[in-house]
This record gives structure tokens, C-alpha cells and sequence, in this order.
């Protein structure tokens, strides 16, 4: 009998289990899943502050994503009228179906803030530099297409909740002078969120942007081993002992699996405790005060809160535009690999306080702004 | 290969563990799932939109009768009556209100508003509070200011032309200081205006002229004044000294409020002064007004003094246009008439009031309320309680008078109103109600008489009285009739409205039976009974215990109408179909219904024709 798992085991990884460094070698190279891997990795990309894990916990989430989601899909019915009952027969007669949903749900603002994160990694370690632009402007679409999954999904419950923060996005996206309101009217289908904007949703959430998504993952992943693996720093001292390099079965391998294991026991107990909210039905004659954007647009809705033009176009725009150009026009290659190096201290501050001010414009706009967008006291 | 530093060994941990920890969250999930119900019974109204699944755990069968016997599960589900989340299956899910679910089940209370939704009538049997709401509803006026379904523009208030010909200046601030202490039954809700807003309404009213009054009489005699007062049975529609019926304003105090010119004229020309007065036109003559004015301004005077008797009788006409505009901006023109404003509604619809969820609307401070009749019934009470001060102030006036239970019913009837809430053909109309009063004389005599504000008639009218007109004609001489009107006397000693001497003269009393005789028939009256034995009939009186409620030859008791004399009053044929067929008890009427053989019943009409 144990032969028999011992075969099973053995013939996934092509060579048998790697138990020598010769066989983990061979097993990198040639076995499906692990040759994504270098066969060999630097000690100092093992370091759990390399990357702290950002991008792979980003893949994995979306990987539970697609999972969860299928199984949602089984049983969601995109159109107003059902929409929002799928869910009631989620949270009541649906096997599984609350903890399903609260995985998808919670996976999901997971996913937005780790993608973030990750860019953040990278930015502050200088990794969107040569030879490793042309992957920073994908992890940059990816980023944008992570928002914008969020933010179709976000639509689907058909709750009050769903209805009037995608009204509000979809106001923000009209805003945008020329190109807003065609662009509006493309994305809903209608001049108001309804019936053609919730299948335009549905189909854009659980068909369109994964398929991107998978495709881009796929080339930032390529782009990743093909650009030289993790940004190092040239200034890092060689380890005093031990090897310069260590096989990635199983150090590398074990660290991505304790990873994986540890978020799947976070999310599910996250997903066990708390319940993904789910307002009443979407009522068009019932506007809550304030009508709030998905978290992650809130630092926008704030912005526009002060100028429409400025804080909800420009400024999101430019920042946008920025990210998109910047490997292309900073092209010091000094101080890379390091969160805080002198050459780039001031790069970073930039960086840093830009970030910090989206963060604290999105804590206004989340915890501080109650009826009619005034400013109110903790807590909304 | 010696010098490769070997995996650490909490590498391990995390892997293994995480993947025991998966395997128990897994297992603690499968066992949760086991609670699920295995079998969903649901039920689909697919009129109302509703999916009911609370027969996963209750049975129908068990609901309590009578309900279900008009309501059936089949075509009205459960929560289209007892509210709560349908498609739940769990307790608290499907009881209690939450984040994810605003309506819990209904109580007893807001059950009634889920019948007003469909029913329409202003009375609902099986719904008391609901139907105790619309008649508040109606009575305290609020179709003035609010566009309510099945309510017009209220009339009952009194008409303000010529003011000042009937009141004092100081009395009408007071009045609109707070109406309660002036009048126990007022019907005119506490507005909430400052010093100055009062001053200016005031000279707004003074400012209207209003009919001339009669020339003032000789001095009354007030000991005179004092038996007109008894002998026309002013206490039936008004207060004296917490006694007295409430149709009419109370008059305590009347004395020291009403100009005695005023009051002269009014009690000898009622109509000509206030068209849309509910007070009958007694037409007094010039002594007998003058004499209950004397009476008036001797009697009903405060005992101690009161600001409004004694203060400066001060009106700034300058103000008078800034009045007329507080006038219409606090809807005072849904109400009363006044010159020449036009009436109109000074508040929101509330014809889609029902729908409103609580949690949209604005909250107190102190003392949240979490169902929408709450909500309704406090801002009903204390309009105030929603103000955010400097920001927003209710113009809606404080409805005194009312008690928690009134208000509370008052939001029931309010929050039944939804606007396409249930599909048309589900609505339950109210019965057409048309009293069918014909133009000319009678129909002057009936408006000048205002014998609809205390009795019914084709379902309209008052509930003063406890006849009904309809049928009338069928239960009453013709002759006895006449004179009844000329001089009425009291029939049934159990009732307390006495209806007043209002100097019918015999040519208008004789129309007035006329028209009750010819047209006001009960068809379950069968004319033309032959009468039976008296004799017999006096036998059955006694063997039936007739004499537990009636009087004869001075005996037996006063439940119902004496019996000493009706033979001029009641006609053979009403009470031959009164006993034996039942058919013709009108309500109110407390007689048992009928039963008896036809020959007996016979027999007793013919004694009681002796009698």
C-alpha cells in the first residue's frame, strides 16, 4: 500500500522524490510545476523580508479565487431579479455556501492589498529597473486588473452595498472629461447600473478579466525567471560560510508551501468567524447616505470630494501614468535590493509619501466621512 | 553536498501543521453543514414577489383560525402578513432583524399594518388599531398637510373670517401657544412659533373680515339662559366641566372666550357665519341667544384669572402680511379656511410612507427607534425629536392629546401605505359609501339639521347617534315621526347622546318623516302583517323574559327602549320581522336576532300595538 502512494508520489515529480541534490536538480528542471523555479536560489531571496512573500501569497489568492469562484458560478444567476436571491440561497440552502463566499469575498480585498503591497516591494527595492521594465509595466496592469476584478465582482451581490459603490465608480469613471461618459456607457451598458450592466459585470468578472489575469501572470512569472530571478544587491556580502547558492527543492519549495498552508488556514478561519456582508436587495429609489466606492476607491472618492476634476481624474491618472513610464525614465541602477539605500532615499521618500498619502485619503474617505460626505468622528 | 545548511526544522511545522490545521477546518465545516436542513419547503407568491421557506420548520396547520380560512398559505405565503426574512432558514435569521435584514417578524401591532396594505376601509375588522388609525387619521386632520390615499382636504376645522368679531387677540395666542388647556378636546395639533411668528399670524387673521353679526339684543336673563341650555342638549356634542360629548368645542370657558356678540349672532344665524360648521342651525331667536349669552358670560368663566382673559388686546396690523405667508408655510390652509388662501398642502406625500425603512429616515439621539410605526408615533408626538439642531427644524406642529397607544396606532395606518405594494386586483376596497340625500327641501333640511354629522346613512356620517337612518322608515311611524322631530324624547336610556332640541317646526318635521317614510325602507322589513292576538301576545312577553330589558306599565328595567307607548312609535311590520327574521336588528342594536315562530312574533306585535 505504501508503494502504491510512494508511485503516485514518484511519478508527479518525473524522477522520483527528491531526496539527493541530483534528483531535486532534475526534478526542478523537468517537473511541471517546479521548473517555473531556478534549480538553484540565493540564500538572500530565502530571506522571508526579501519579498515578504507578497507576489506568491497575490498568486495563491487568486488561484483560490478561481476556485471558489466556479463554485459560486454554480449556483449565481446574473440578473437583477435573481442576482441578489442567488445569495440569500447561498447564505441558507447552498452546501458550503457561506464559508464559500466568505473565502471569495475576503480573498479578494486580501488579493487588492497584497497586489499593492507586492508593487510597493518592488518599487522600494529599485525591481522595475533594467532589465525588468518591460515586467513592472505588467505587474502594473496586473495590479490594474486585480482592481478591476474586485471591482466587478463587487457589483454582483446586488445588494444595496454593490448597487451604490459601483454607481459611484462608474459616476467616477463619467466624470473623466471626453473619454468618462462613453467609457461609462461601455462599461454599464446603460446610462444607470441595471440589468445590462450587471451581465456586462458578470461576464467581465468571471470570464475577461481572469483570462488576462492568467494570461499576464503567466508572462510576469516568465519575465521573472528570464530577468535574473529576484533583484539582489550587488552590495550584499557573499554568506561568510555555506553555499553561494542553495537547490530550490527544498528550501525554496517548502518556504512557497508553508506559505500556501498558512494562508489557506488564515482565510478559512477568517472566512469561518466573519460573515461577507450582504445588505438588502438593491433598491435604485434608495440612495444610502453616503454612497461609498469599494474601499480601495475611496482615497479616489475622497480626492474628487475636493475637486472633481483634480483629485478625480489627474491625480489618479498621472499616478497611473507615472508608474507606467517610470522604468523607462529612472534609469540609476545604484542601491538596488535594499529597502532603504542611500542612493535611492530620495526615489523612495517620494515613493513613500505618495503612498502615504493615498492611505490617508483612503482612511478619511473609509472611517471619517458619514451623510452627506462630512467629515465625522470615529467611528462611521 | 555536507556544507548545504539543512531545512529549518519549523519549515516543517508550518507545512505539516497547516495542512492538519486545513484538515480540522474542513471537519468542523462538514459538521456545521450537517445543521443545514435537509429538505427546503418553499412557497412562492410570485404576485407579491414572496419565497417563504418558513414552513421548512412551522406547519400551516397549526396557525391559529380563523385567519387562514380568507387568508390561505397557498396564495399569501406567511411573511406577507407576518413580515420577517422568508428565505431564511435559520431562527434568527428568519425572526430577527439584522445587518443583512431590516424587518423582523411583525408583532401583533405591525401585523395590522400588513393587513391595511390590501384592505382600504377605514374600519378593518380583526384590525383595531389599524382601524383606530385611520379614524385618527382622519379626525386630527392630517390629509391637510399630507397627501394621504382615501383622505381629502379636512373640513372640521373652523373657518378664520371675522376672527376677531369672535375672539380676543390674547385668547388666539394662547390658542396658538398651546390649544390643549383652552379646549380637552381639541383636535388642532402645538405649533412650535416664537412670540413675534404668533403676532404676525394674529394680525393676519384680524385682518379678514368676516359676515356682519346680528344687532345686538336687550340683556339676556341668564336663569333662562341656563334651562335653553338643558332644554336644547348643548351637552351632547359639547363639554361642560368634563362632561358632555366631544363633537363640539368645549365650553368651560366659553364665556370668557367668545365675544358676546358674536356668540348671539352666531347661535341665531349659525350657518351664515361658519358654512362648514358641524353645529346644527338652530336659528334661536334674538331672547333665547341672548339669554344663553348671559348665561354664558356668568357660568362658563375661568374661576381664577387666566393671561389670555386679562391681557392687552394688541394687534399690529403691519404684520398682517408676514402672517399670511407663516399661514400657508406652516400649512394652516389644509385645515381652515381663511380669506382668500388658497388650500393647499403644506408637507410631503405619504402615500409611499410604508415602504420607508427605518434606518433611512432620521434618528433621535436619545432613544432610536428601530420599527417604522415607532418612528411614525414618536414624530407624531415630538416632532422635534428628529431636529439636527441649526441644520434642520420640523415644521410638522406636536399632536397633543394622543396617547402612546394613539400614535402608535396612527403609524400603523401610516406605514399600510405602499405604493404599489400589493398588485391591484389584491386590494380590498372600501364599500362604497354614498348617502343618498335628494336635492331641495329635505336635502336643506338635512344639511341645516346636520343630521349626518351624528347619524349614519349609506355607511357615511356620524356615530353619535345610535340609529341609523337607513331603514328607518320601515321601524318608525310616520306620525309618530313628526312629532319625534318636533319635540324628541329619549328613547333608550342606555345611550348618553341625547339628540337636541333643535326647533324643528312641524311643516319641516313633516318633510323630514316623509322622506325617512318613502325612501329610507329596510328591505327586510315585509309590509302588510296581520296581526295576531294581543291576548297571546302579552302571554309571550312574559313567557320569553321580555321584561329583563324592556319596561311595560312601569316595570322591568331600562336596557333597552321602554315599551310604554310604542305602539305609536314602531310599525307591526318591523317588529313582526324584528323577532321572527332577525334580518332587520341594525347595528347598535342589541336585541337578539330574531327566532321566534311567526305567529308568536305576530301575537307580540299586536300587544305591543295595544300598548
Amino acid at each position: 500500500m505504501r508503494d502504491f502512494f510512494r508511485r503516485i508520489r514518484d511519478s508527479v515529480f518525473r524522477v522520483g522524490w527528491p531526496e539527493d541534490e541530483r534528483r531535486a536538480l532534475m526534478a526542478m528542471r523537468s517537473s511541471f510545476l517546479l521548473h517555473i523555479h531556478a534549480a538553484k536560489v540565493r540564500p538572500a531571496s530565502l530571506r522571508a523580508t526579501a519579498t515578504w512573500g507578497l507576489g506568491l501569497l497575490s498568486l495563491f489568492l487568486f488561484g483560490s479565487l478561481v476556485i471558489t469562484g466556479v463554485y459560486l458560478m454554480f449556483y449565481y444567476v446574473p440578473h437583477p431579479d435573481a442576482a441578489w436571491r442567488s445569495m440569500k440561497d447561498l447564505a441558507f440552502v447552498v452546501p458550503f455556501g457561506v464559508v464559500t463566499r466568505n473565502l471569495h469575498r475576503w480573498g479578494a480585498h486580501a488579493m487588492v492589498a497584497l497586489v499593492l503591497l507586492h508593487m510597493g516591494r518592488v518599487f522600494l527595492t529599485g525591481g522595475y529597473k533594467a532589465p525588468r521594465e518591460a515586467n513592472w509595466v505588467a505587474g502594473v496592469l496586473l495590479a490594474i486588473l486585480t482592481l478591476g476584478l474586485s471591482f466587478t465582482g463587487y457589483l454582483l451581490p446586488w445588494d444595496q452595498l454593490a448597487y451604490w459603490a459601483v454607481t459611484v465608480g462608474s459616476k467616477m469613471v463619467a466624470s473623466v472629461p471626453g473619454l468618462g461618459p462613453p467609457a461609462a456607457l461601455l462599461l454599464l451598458g446603460d446610462h444607470t447600473v441595471g440589468e445590462a450592466a450587471l451581465l456586462r459585470f458578470y461576464v467581465l468578472h468571471c470570464v475577461v478579466l481572469p483570462l488576462a489575469v492568467a494570461g499576464l501572470v503567466a508572462f510576469h512569472l516568465y519575465r521573472v525567471r528570464k530577468d535574473g530571478g529576484l533583484v539582489t544587491s550587488e552590495h550584499a556580502p557573499a554568506p561568510a560560510e555555506g553555499p553561494r547558492l542553495l537547490p530550490a527543492w527544498p528550501h525554496l519549495i517548502y518556504r512557497e508551501l508553508a506559505l500556501l498552508g498558512g494562508l489557506v488556514v488564515a482565510l478559512l478561519l477568517l472566512s469561518m468567524v466573519v460573515d461577507a456582508p450582504l445588505e438588502p436587495q438593491a433598491d435604485p429609489t434608495r440612495t444610502p447616505n453616503p454612497a461609498k466606492a469599494p474601499w480601495y476607491f475611496l482615497g479616489i472618492q475622497e480626492l474628487a470630494h475636493y475637486s472633481a476634476f483634480w483629485g478625480g481624474v489627474f491625480i489618479p491618472a498621472a499616478t497611473i501614468g507615472v508608474l507606467l513610464v517610470l522604468p523607462y525614465v529612472d534609469r540609476h541602477d545604484q542601491g538596488l535590493g535594499r529597502y532603504w539605500p542611500k542612493e535611492r532615499r530620495t526615489a523612495n521618500s517620494v515613493f513613500l509619501l505618495i503612498a502615504a498619502f493615498f492611505v490617508t485619503e483612503t482612511v478619511i474617505g473609509t472611517f471619517f466621512r458619514g451623510p452627506a460626505w462630512a467629515l465625522m468622528w470615529w467611528p462611521g | 553536498m555536507n556544507d548545504e545548511p539543512a531545512l529549518p526544522r519549523w519549515l516543517h511545522v508550518v507545512v505539516l501543521g497547516s495542512f492538519f490545521l486545513t484538515a480540522a477546518l474542513v471537519g468542523v465545516l462538514l459538521v456545521q453543514d450537517a445543521a443545514r436542513p435537509a429538505q427546503v419547503e418553499q412557497r412562492i407568491v410570485a404576485d407579491l414577489e414572496v419565497v417563504d421557506r418558513c414552513e421548512t420548520c412551522h406547519d400551516a396547520a397549526d396557525h391559529p383560525a380563523p385567519w387562514l380560512d380568507d387568508h390561505p398559505v397557498e396564495r399569501f405565503g406567511c411573511t406577507t402578513c407576518h413580515g420577517g426574512q422568508g428565505l431564511a432558514v435559520t431562527k434568527a435569521a428568519a425572526h430577527e432583524a439584522g445587518p443583512d435584514w431590516e424587518h423582523p417578524l411583525y408583532d401583533a401591532a405591525e401585523r395590522e399594518a400588513a393587513c391595511g396594505s390590501c384592505h382600504e376601509a377605514a374600519t378593518v375588522s380583526g384590525a383595531p388599531r389599524l382601524s383606530h388609525g385611520r379614524a385618527l387619521l382622519a379626525e386630527r386632520g392630517c390629509a391637510g398637510c399630507h397627501t394621504i390615499p382615501g383622505f381629502d382636504l379636512p373640513e372640521t376645522a373652523p373657518q378664520l373670517d371675522g376672527l376677531r368679531d369672535k375672539v380676543s387677540a390674547a385668547w388666539v395666542r394662547a390658542w396658538l401657544t398651546d390649544p390643549a388647556p383652552l379646549n380637552p378636546v381639541h383636535k388642532m395639533p402645538r405649533f412650535a412659533l416664537t412670540d413675534a411668528e404668533r403676532d404676525a399670524l394674529v394680525a393676519f387673521l384680524f385682518s379678514l373680515d368676516g359676515p356682519a353679526l346680528e344687532p345686538a339684543p336687550a340683556a339676556g336673563d341668564s336663569d333662562r339662559g341656563r334651562l335653553a341650555v338643558a332644554q336644547r342638549r348643548c351637552t351632547t356634542c359639547h363639554r361642560v366641566d368634563d362632561r358632555g360629548g366631544d363633537v363640539g368645542p368645549d365650553l368651560t370657558l366659553a364665556g370668557a372666550k367668545l365675544h358676546p356678540a358674536w356668540l348671539g349672532s352666531f347661535l341665531q344665524d349659525t350657518h351664515r357665519l361658519r358654512p362648514t360648521t358641524r353645529m346644527p342651525g338652530f336659528k334661536l331667536s334674538a331672547e333665547e341667544a341672548a339669554d344663553i349669552v348671559a348665561y354664558a358670560g356668568e357660568q362658563w368663566v375661568p374661576d381664577a384669572d387666566t393671561p389670555w382673559a386679562t391681557a392687552a388686546d394688541t394687534v399690529d396690523p403691519g404684520l398682517a402680511a408676514a402672517g399670511r405667508a407663516l399661514f400657508v408655510d406652516r400649512g394652516c390652509a389644509g385645515c381652515h379656511r381663511a380669506g382668500d388662501v388658497p388650500r393647499t398642502r403644506a408637507a410631503m406625500a405619504l402615500d409611499d410612507l410604508g415602504r420607508r425603512h427605518v434606518s433611512d429616515l432620521p434618528q433621535a439621539g436619545a432613544a432610536p427607534t428601530h420599527d417604522l410605526p415607532s418612528w411614525i408615533a414618536t414624530k407624531v408626538l415630538v416632532p422635534a425629536a428628529f431636529d439636527v439642531p441649526g441644520v434642520a427644524a420640523a415644521k410638522m406642529p406636536a399632536f397633543t392629546g394622543l396617547s402612546a397607544d394613539d400614535a402608535f396606532d396612527l403609524g400603523i395606518a401610516l406605514a399600510a401605505l405602499r405604493k404599489d405594494g400589493v398588485p391591484g386586483d389584491w386590494k380590498v376596497a372600501a364599500p362604497a359609501a354614498t348617502a343618498n340625500v335628494p336635492a331641495g327641501e329635505v336635502g336643506a333640511l338635512v344639511d341645516r339639521f346636520r343630521c349626518l354629522v351624528c347619524h349614519q346613512l349609506g355607511g357615511r356620517g356620524g356615530e353619535v347617534a345610535g340609529v341609523a337612518l337607513d331603514g328607518e322608515g320601515s321601524r318608525v311611524r310616520r306620525d309618530w315621526l313628526v312629532g319625534f322631530l318636533q319635540a324628541p324624547v329619549t328613547i333608550r336610556m342606555d345611550q348618553s347622546a341625547r339628540m337636541p332640541v333643535m326647533g324643528i317646526s312641524p311643516a319641516e318635521a313633516t318633510a323630514l318623516a316623509e322622506w325617512i317614510g318613502s325612501s329610507l325602507a329596510d328591505p327586510a322589513v315585509e309590509e302588510g302583517a296581520t296581526l295576531g292576538d294581543p291576548a297571546a301576545g302579552a302571554l309571550a312577553y312574559a313567557a320569553r323574559g321580555c321584561a329583563t330589558c324592556h319596561v311595560v306599565h312601569g316595570e322591568g328595567t331600562m336596557k333597552g327602549p321602554t315599551l310604554d307607548g310604542a305602539g305609536a312609535r314602531l310599525d307591526p311590520d318591523y317588529v313582526v320581522a324584528l323577532l321572527a327574521k332577525g334580518g332587520a336588528v341594525v347595528p347598535g342594536n342589541r336585541h337578539p336576532e330574531g327566532g321566534l315562530p311567526e305567529a308568536e312574533a305576530r301575537d307580540l306585535a299586536a300587544w305591543i300595538e295595544s300598548l
